[in-house]
């Protein structure tokens, strides 16, 4: 496909709608495999495709739904891929529940074991109440984590309605609403195949790949689906609240500021370009080069943990910058007067040229990776983006491109803080 | 069912060594795997008190500025015009040995416009290393000063990651007595001991007297490499210091038990066991073993029986400190329900000393062990890290040897090993 990063990525579709996607890397000792489906924590209301029935889920549900695949009528499939010598894994996000493993080993039992307890729910009461105990410490331990708790809290400023401002977990409250048949409804309407995406990389042949996924989808005999109607809510361009401070046992407060995006609704190219554009922005602003981490960082505001980024989806995007600080008031004040610094005066080409031949780097160092491949590429798919797309899309951007990104992006009455401070 | 895929790879690093006359060792590495080109340079010093904290901080303050790039700022900026050319330096801790660890990563240059990319890089992290910004007989006042007050909120930051910081103090209690309490970023009393000048002197003693290990792996021409370091990095040395990861053996009467009151919303407990078998042993490769049935991973007895049978906690593993002989076990739970874990743990500990270990158990630890290490061979970090590991414990092992010797483990060694594990310390980080 691409000869210059020399990387070729093979792809078929099955009947059913299932996008089967392969790299081939022969010098690599693993394989490694994702099935993912464009479900997330965010897709709390729906319309369920087969009886059009409108449902309003608990919080946390696609989470729960991902630790719940893992049983099956026989047991856990964690230890029938530990019996193969694999290792197995799952997560859920805002927007895709993933499942992986990877192997040195039994490739072909691996991948039909994937595509076997991803395909077929199997939920009974006791096990999900037992799996409340299990998921409540697992938001304990998020509770305890002052980085965690930062971004939740920024999020809940920025964002009045949208989903994405609770936690993907859910809270122990909501999960405990959670039973069987609403697990069975929930996987039924978003674990259709052609909501899904198998991506396989490491020392494969693809043809074997598709072989394989075409003979056991053709056992199935699944049916189409349509579309899957997602309920959103109205949100608001505004933030919901400028700032939010918690106390927390630690030692030294901890900010993030971030900024609402509102130019969203779309995905695909545009999407991509929208968020190179905001990363070279990002960089040129914040990045280690930049005049403002020099000040900041002799200032002792900021250490080499302060970092920034933005997160950007088809329905909302946000960016966020902070780190631990002694002085949170301090360090926001700096960032804000050099935003607006920034907005008064534009960008130097030589800093966007600069960021550019970094961004290209960056991307071909990190294709050393099969996870880092696979993830991004499963997580962009999800978008409409193909990965592959990156360097084109980066080669095109324009300084234009980013001054307009700059004077658009950075409106701080769609600017929110968050905080936590030492109890 | 017939295997349709083929099993292709390379099982071995094999690193071609050299040392320079002033004792450093270069190891090099070539393969077209990675798209990147990975130096490391590793500085060892026996962890003691007396020097931690300065051994620490140098890393952090060499990153500030050199002679050439006499801000951090100015290094950026030419290392991202080298299509973002990373590059550092941190600290490590293995056993007892502190290591001063500088990284730099370059893209290969068959992929981008800029053939001498490497040679730039490595330019610039030999001036990192070796040409130090220097005024008045010590590193760059200003420099020392900002670093040290950064050390010190990083070594007290540790206390917001509760996860970490119950690990740490548990060891810290368990070794209260060795060098191994020490943490690896130092003391935060000992930075006031500290200036410019003193740390400089330090620094260079430490480039004169302890050994260096060099790694390049990549897609390079091993001689063309090898020279072009030799050149850059035969600057004249002393009698180079020993350093070793000071195993001890100690068999525990009574287990030492610490508490220690935080506002929570989950315990955490962690407990500390002597393992009395050292990396270089026969029956470490036992030990392994038995740290996988026991917690090392999914099919383990702690993620079974802790998670998936009581429902206490959502982690609950057990690791092995290789170097220092030392395991530990680490789960988040319920306060109250403590000493339910703390029993469950136990009947697992006892079941594995009464041989209580099903072929499940004991095949899947094996693979997943087996798993693991042909893994490693896919990362630049880990083939080297490995290698360092092996290198510190004077055993040249070779990827190869470790799985065949995992192969030869039986359920009857992963017993006797068991009869020398014994706990040491329970730290647990309850509620106020």
């Amino acid at each position: 496909m691409d000869s210059f990063i020399r990387e070729r990525l093979f792809s078929k579709e099955t009947k059913n709608g299932l996008k089967v996607f392969v790299i081939p890397k022969k010098d690599y000792n693993k394989i490694f495999a994702m099935y993912s489906t464009h479900y997330g924590s965010i897709d709390s209301e729906f319309i369920v495709p087969d009886t059009g029935e409108h449902l309003k889920v608990p919080e946390g549900i696609a989470h729960f739904l991902e630790h719940k695949m893992f049983e099956m009528e026989y047991g856990n499939v964690f230890d029938k891929f530990a019996e193969l010598g694999a290792s197995s894994n799952a997560f859920t996000s805002y927007t895709n529940t993933t499942y992986l493993f990877s192997a040195t080993s039994h490739f072909e039992e691996n991948l039909r074991l994937l595509l076997e307890y991803v395909e077929t729910p199997y939920f009974i009461e006791a096990s999900v109440e037992k799996e409340k105990g299990i998921i409540t410490q697992e938001l304990r331990m998020y509770e305890d984590e002052p980085e965690w708790q930062v971004l939740l809290n920024l999020l809940k400023c920025l964002y009045h309605k949208h989903p994405v401002r609770i936690d993907i977990g859910g809270t122990v409250e909501s999960i405990q609403k959670i039973d069987v048949e609403t697990l069975y409804k929930c996987y039924n309407t978003f674990y259709h195949p052609s909501n899904m995406i198998l991506f396989v990389i490491g020392c494969v042949e693809p043809e074997k790949v598709f072989e394989l996924v075409e003979e056991t989808h053709n056992t199935k005999g699944l049916t189409p689906q349509g579309e899957i109607k997602r309920i959103y809510p109205e949100e608001p361009p505004t933030v919901y609240k400028s700032s939010h401070t918690v106390q927390l046992d630690v030692n030294e407060p901890l900010f993030l500021t971030g900024f609402k995006d509102i130019d969203v609704g779309y995905d695909g190219m545009p999407l991509l370009k929208k968020e190179i554009t905001t990363g070279i922005l990002l960089e040129i602003m914040f990045g280690r080069s930049s005049e403002l981490y020099e000040r900041l960082y002799e200032k002792g505001l900021i250490d080499d943990r302060f970092s920034f980024g933005y997160e950007g989806q088809k329905d909302y995007g946000f960016c966020t910058i902070g780190g631990e600080t002694k002085d949170p008031d301090t360090l926001h004040k700096e960032l804000s007067e050099s935003i607006s610094g920034y907005i008064k005066r534009g960008i130097d080409i030589k800093d966007f040229q600069r960021v550019k031949k970094k961004f290209t780097g960056e991307f071909i160092s990190s294709l050393n990776s099969l996870e880092f491949i696979a993830s991004t590429f499963v997580s962009y798919y999800h978008k409409n983006v193909n990965f592959f797309d990156y360097l084109k899309v980066l080669e095109e951007i324009t300084i234009d491109d980013v001054t307009k990104r700059l004077n658009t992006f950075f409106d701080f009455s769609r600017n929110a803080t968050s905080v936590v401070v030492p109890k | 069912m017939s295997e349709i895929f083929e099993e292709v790879g390379v099982l071995d690093q094999t690193f071609t060594q050299k040392t320079l006359k002033n004792g450093i060792n270069i190891y090099v590495h070539s393969t077209p795997k990675f798209k990147t080109t990975t130096f490391c340079m590793f500085i060892h010093q026996n962890l003691a008190r007396e020097t931690a904290t300065k051994t620490a901080l140098i890393p952090f303050v060499l990153k500030r500025g050199s002679k050439s790039f006499p801000t951090s700022r100015k290094m950026n900026l030419f290392l991202e015009e080298l299509y973002g050319t990373s590059m550092g330096g941190d600290i490590l801790k293995r056993g007892e040995i502190q290591i001063m660890q500088f990284f730099m990563e370059t893209v290969n240059h068959n992929y981008i416009d800029d053939k001498s990319i490497l040679i730039k890089g490595l330019t610039a992290f030999k001036d990192m290393i070796l040409d130090p910004l220097v005024e008045d007989g010590g590193f760059k006042e200003d420099y020392v000063n900002q670093e040290k007050e950064i050390l010190k909120r990083n070594i007290e930051s540790l206390y917001n990651d509760k996860f970490n910081y119950a690990i740490e103090r548990c060891f810290q209690e368990m070794c209260k007595d060795e060098a191994f309490s020490i943490y690896k970023y130092g003391n935060v009393e000992d930075l006031e001991l500290i200036d410019n000048k003193i740390l400089y002197n330090y620094y260079k003693e430490c480039l004169s007297h302890c050994p260096i290990d060099f790694f390049v792996l990549g897609d390079v021409d091993e001689e063309e490499i090898t020279d072009l370091i030799e050149d850059i990095f035969s600057f004249e040395r002393k009698e180079i210091t020993q350093v070793k990861p000071d195993f001890v053996s100690k068999f525990i009467e009574k287990p030492n038990y610490v508490e220690e009151k935080q506002d929570v919303n989950q315990g955490k407990l962690t407990m500390g066991f002597r393992t009395n078998t050292k990396y270089s042993d026969k029956d470490y490769y036992s030990l392994m073993v038995y740290n996988g049935i026991l917690g090392g991973g999914t099919h383990s007895k702690l993620f079974q029986n802790v998670r998936e049978k009581a429902s206490l906690a959502y982690y609950a593993f057990s690791r092995l400190e290789k170097n220092k002989g030392l395991m530990l076990i680490s789960c988040g739970i319920e306060f109250d329900d403590k000493d339910r874990a703390i029993d469950i743990i136990n009947q697992q500990l006892e079941d594995i000393r009464k041989g209580n270990i099903t072929d499940y158990e004991f095949d899947s630890t094996i693979k997943s062990l087996v798993n693991s290490y042909k893994e490693a061979a896919d990362s630049p970090s880990m083939i080297i890290s490995l290698y360092l590991d092996s290198i510190i414990n004077g055993t040249q092992r070779t990827t190869e040897d470790i799985i065949e010797n995992l192969y030869k483990v039986s359920k009857a060694d992963v017993i006797n090993v068991a009869e020398k594990i014994c706990l040491d310390t329970v730290f647990f980080l309850n509620k106020k």
